[in-house]
């Protein structure tokens, strides 16, 4: 037994203790019960999961423990950097657990499936069979659906979410579970060890891939098949959301860059353009869509489609530039992949647990009846300040490394040989590039319309401060996300160690020096530097300030009498712009009403005005299948006219038809 | 000798199945599915003596209890507690057409278990078709008797029959698996007593063609 495999025992029986304890402890015990238990059970994940990362694996098998397949675990590099986050987001989650869940998640069956969920993501990478990983995934997905429900009493709107959630993962679930089937049958067993041996033609291979494709993009909120994630999301309690966004979408990645490059060794470059394309466009499609957005969690939600995207993109460059030989770039993309799923998971951890505590002090989600959170949500307000630096990609924040480092393959990748790759690239360089952009407008409009300015509701203007164990959850993240946003090489040796292609970095502790492409980035200097500068720039004005006279004097505003809240910036109006530039792509619908004086038409009592915008992809892909299922469930009432004898009528005539066909062809 | 008992009872099994789709007193519907148990207890009892197994025997005692004491009595109870409609008045395919259909069902069977015999040719097997015949004739009172209670015996007829093809396939279906099949249908048999108490409470009736309005 080594450290790996002792971690990961410990992490599965915490985690099942822990599920016991919430079936058992009395109610107002039982949310710091269960947040204890989920955060050590994450704690033991994450040595399990850098354990294996250091190079011990583990793999056991149990062929009697599951009908038919068995039971095969196994840890590897890939796996363990998946064991590592997911532990490290428990740890946060579990945490602020303690004092979120206390406000009406107290439910027996809500509480002890918690920590099950964490067991299950846990389990997911370290599973080494086929079977043993079909049934780890279907737990994760029935708990987290289960998660996604505690609140259904409350809000309507939760049932309707619940229900995209279940139907859409349990979709992708079948297409993995055909793909590994007809994967399994082919190579003659279904063990990883197996499949990775077998030899598969064309054909087969990349109809396996194409379906497992189908299904991890689902999980991981990719474009056509992300409809469930933004409804999901915003339900769930916070601290689940947090799992689910930072840890869970990620398990889609694993799957990929598992049967991708793993088990099938690559493939034709029709294979990774198609994962780069579904990438940019999830990216692009997912950050416009968070830009336009209101309500605060559904925004974080858009995100993550973006920031999955941005790894999907990594992920097929790096299959690009493996299928064309060229493993040094191969490894930069995909390392680059692998450290943006790091940081996506650490500051996405840090926003939805911060989206919760707004949510826990303010009861709305809505940013148009937020604002003016600065005094009386310190903490929170400092926090989503730094959540909101880290993911929006600019130079001191977490995810300006791993973008950095995505965009160094991308160019370097545009010499590569083949008219496929040098047309790729460049607009792979402009999605990215875009998408980084709007990110920063997003996170902008989600701070400032948020939490500064005066608040525009009674719920923001009654906010109180969360408890301290919320704080700590939130605090726990914000310092993952200044680590790696400073020194990000403490983790990259592991990250290259997990995309199998060695390290592309000269490994100095401060400096990325990228090993055989010309790129160097240092973090820690270039925060140093600015905030020298801006100490410097505040010293200067402060000097310059404090010659001349001070005068004190109420603002300028145009003799209209004291500025209100309703003077200020919404987040509407500051989306206003952005969905003026992207009217063709986003389609929204604007209603506007204007009440004039019974007097005089030129005088103007009220004007309402009212923005929509649809999912757009959804209303195209979605709507026409809806419809279409609903048509074919119309037309089968007919069948079903509510005898019961009609009923068994149609049994015992099919059997007897079977049994007369039988009987006339044999 | 030994043979010629088996097809007794195998007969006495075809028979009472015949004479449920042909009596309309649902009292003595009831004590014809007893008889059928007594047929099936000593079809199992005869393979017991052919095989000298005594745990056999212990199943064919085991059936005879519950097919032909228990089942019978909740049965009856049932119909005790309905009061006035004890009759089948109306069933959706009158008598002599139920009677011809069982023929042709009957001739069904025969003609798809060839392939089942050829596997392993013995007296027991050859009497596998009749089996198959009281399991498409339960499925056939299924289908067309109106009363909850018929419909009730229609479901254990199947069970019968499927029980009666086990048998005479594998001659010792382990007794824990009969053990728990029995107990299944225990279970069923009582959910169902206590939903036809409830449908007679809630709708004064138990004809099941009434209840139109439970769909979609």
């Amino acid at each position: 037994m080594n450290l790996a495999a002792t971690g990961l025992g410990v992490a599965g029986t915490l985690g099942v203790v822990s599920a016991l304890a919430g079936l058992v402890v009395p109610r107002g015990a039982r949310a710091a019960v269960v947040g204890t238990g989920t955060a050590l059970t994450g704690a033991a994940g994450v040595p399990a999961g850098v354990a294996a990362l250091a190079g011990q694996s583990f793999s056991v098998t149990w062929p009697g423990l599951l009908p038919l397949s068995g039971v095969a675990f196994g840890l590897d590099t890939l796996g363990g950097l998946f064991v590592a986050v997911t532990g490290g987001v428990a740890i946060a989650a579990g945490i602020y657990g303690i004092g979120y869940a206390r406000h009406g998640l107290q439910a027996r069956a809500t509480q002890a499936v918690f920590p099950l969920f964490v067991v299950a993501m846990l389990l997911v990478p370290a599973s080494a069979s086929v079977g043993t990983f079909a049934v780890c995934w279907e737990l994760m997905a029935a708990t987290s659906l289960l998660l996604v429900l505690a609140e259904h009493r409350r809000r309507p709107e939760v049932a309707s979410a619940g229900r995209w959630y279940a139907v859409m993962t349990h979709l992708g679930f079948v297409t993995v579970l055909i793909g590994l089937v007809v994967f399994a049958a082919h190579a003659g067993g279904d063990s990883f060890a197996a499949l990775r041996s077998a030899h598969l033609s064309g054909a087969t291979a990349a109809a396996v891939f194409v379906l497992t494709l189908a299904g991890f993009a689902s999980k991981a909120g990719i474009l056509p098949l992300h409809a469930w994630l933004p409804r999901a999301h915003p339900e769930a309690p916070s601290h689940v959301s947090a799992l689910m966004s930072a840890a869970m979408v990620n398990l889609g990645v694993y799957g990929i860059v598992r049967v991708g490059f793993d088990l099938l060794h690559g493939g034709p470059r029709w294979w990774w353009l198609l994962v780069l394309a579904l990438g940019a466009a999830s990216a692009v499609y997912g950050i416009l869509q968070a830009a336009i957005n209101n309500d605060l969690k559904r925004l974080l939600g858009y995100s993550t489609t973006e920031n999955l995207g941005l790894v999907l993109v990594g992920v097929g460059a790096a299959g690009l530039f493996a299928a064309s030989g060229q493993r040094v770039l191969a490894g930069v993309a995909l390392a680059a992949a692998l450290l943006h799923v790091v940081n996506h998971a650490a500051f996405k951890t840090l926003l939805f647990l911060a989206a919760g505590s707004v949510l826990h002090g303010t009861g709305t989600r809505d940013l148009d009846h937020l604002g003016g959170l600065r005094r009386s949500m310190p903490v929170t307000t400092g926090l989503f300040g730094l959540g909101a630096l880290a993911a929006s990609a600019l130079p001191p924040g977490t995810a300006f490394v791993s973008e950095w480092l995505l965009l160094q393959a991308l160019i370097h990748g545009l010499p590569a040989a083949g008219v496929a790759t040098a047309v790729a690239m460049p607009l792979a360089v402009a999605a990215v590039a875009l998408t980084a952009g709007l990110a920063v407008a997003t996170f902008v409009k989600a701070f400032g319309v948020g939490f500064l300015a005066k608040p525009r509701g009674t719920g923001a203007a009654q906010a109180h401060e969360s408890p301290p164990s919320m704080l700590a959850g939130m605090g726990l993240a914000a310092v993952a996300c200044g680590v790696l946003a400073v020194l990000p090489a403490t983790v990259l040796p592991g990250v290259a160690a997990a995309s199998g292609f060695g390290d592309p970095t000269t490994g100095e502790a401060v400096t990325l020096r990228l090993a055989d492409v010309a790129g160097t980035l240092s973090p820690l200097v270039l925060v140093l530097a600015l905030v020298a500068g801006a100490v410097i720039t505040l010293a200067l004005v402060r000097g310059l300030l404090a010659r001349r006279a001070r005068r004190e004097a109420r603002l300028w505003d145009c003799g209209a009498g004291p500025m209100s809240a309703r003077m200020e910036y919404t987040a509407t109006s500051f989306a206003e712009p952005v969905q003026r530039v992207f009217d063709d792509v986003v389609r929204p619908e604007t209603d506007v009403d204007v009440d004039h004086h019974d007097e005089s038409r030129y005088l103007v009592q009220a004007v309402a005005y009212r923005r929509r915008v649809p999912d757009r992809v959804e209303r195209r892909l979605y709507e026409p299948v809806l419809a279409a299922a609903r048509a074919w469930g119309s037309a089968g009432r007919s069948l079903a006219n509510g005898s019961v004898h009609r009923y068994l009528g149609y049994g015992f005539y099919t059997v007897c038809g079977v049994l007369i066909l039988l009987a006339v062809t044999r | 000798m030994n043979v010629q008992l088996l097809d007794l009872a195998c007969g006495a099994l075809l028979l009472t199945a015949v004479l449920i789709l042909w009596r309309r007193e649902l009292a003595v519907i009831i004590r014809v599915f007893a008889l059928q148990g007594v047929a099936l207890a000593a079809l199992v009892a005869v393979l017991a003596a052919g095989e000298g197994a005594p745990e056999l025997w212990g199943v064919a005692a085991g059936i005879l209890v519950l097919r032909a004491g228990v089942l019978p009595w909740l049965l009856r109870r049932a119909l005790a507690r309905g009061g006035a409609a004890a009759r089948e008045t109306r069933p959706l395919v009158n008598v002599a057409a139920s009677l011809l259909t069982a023929a042709v069902l009957t001739l069904l069977a025969y003609a798809v278990s060839p392939p089942l015999v050829a596997l392993a040719p013995s007296p027991a097997t050859q009497a596998i078709p009749v089996g198959m015949t009281v399991v498409l004739i339960g499925f056939f009172v299924l289908v067309t008797r109106r009363r909850a209670l018929s419909q009730l015996v229609g479901f254990l007829l199947l069970d019968n029959g499927i029980t009666a093809v086990g048998f005479l396939t594998t001659t010792s279906v382990g007794l824990l698996v009969e053990a728990g099949i029995s107990l299944d249908v225990l279970l069923a048999v009582l959910v169902l007593q206590i939903l036809t108490t409830r449908i007679r409470e809630t709708f004064g009736d138990t004809d099941l063609d009434e209840l139109r309005e439970l769909h979609d």
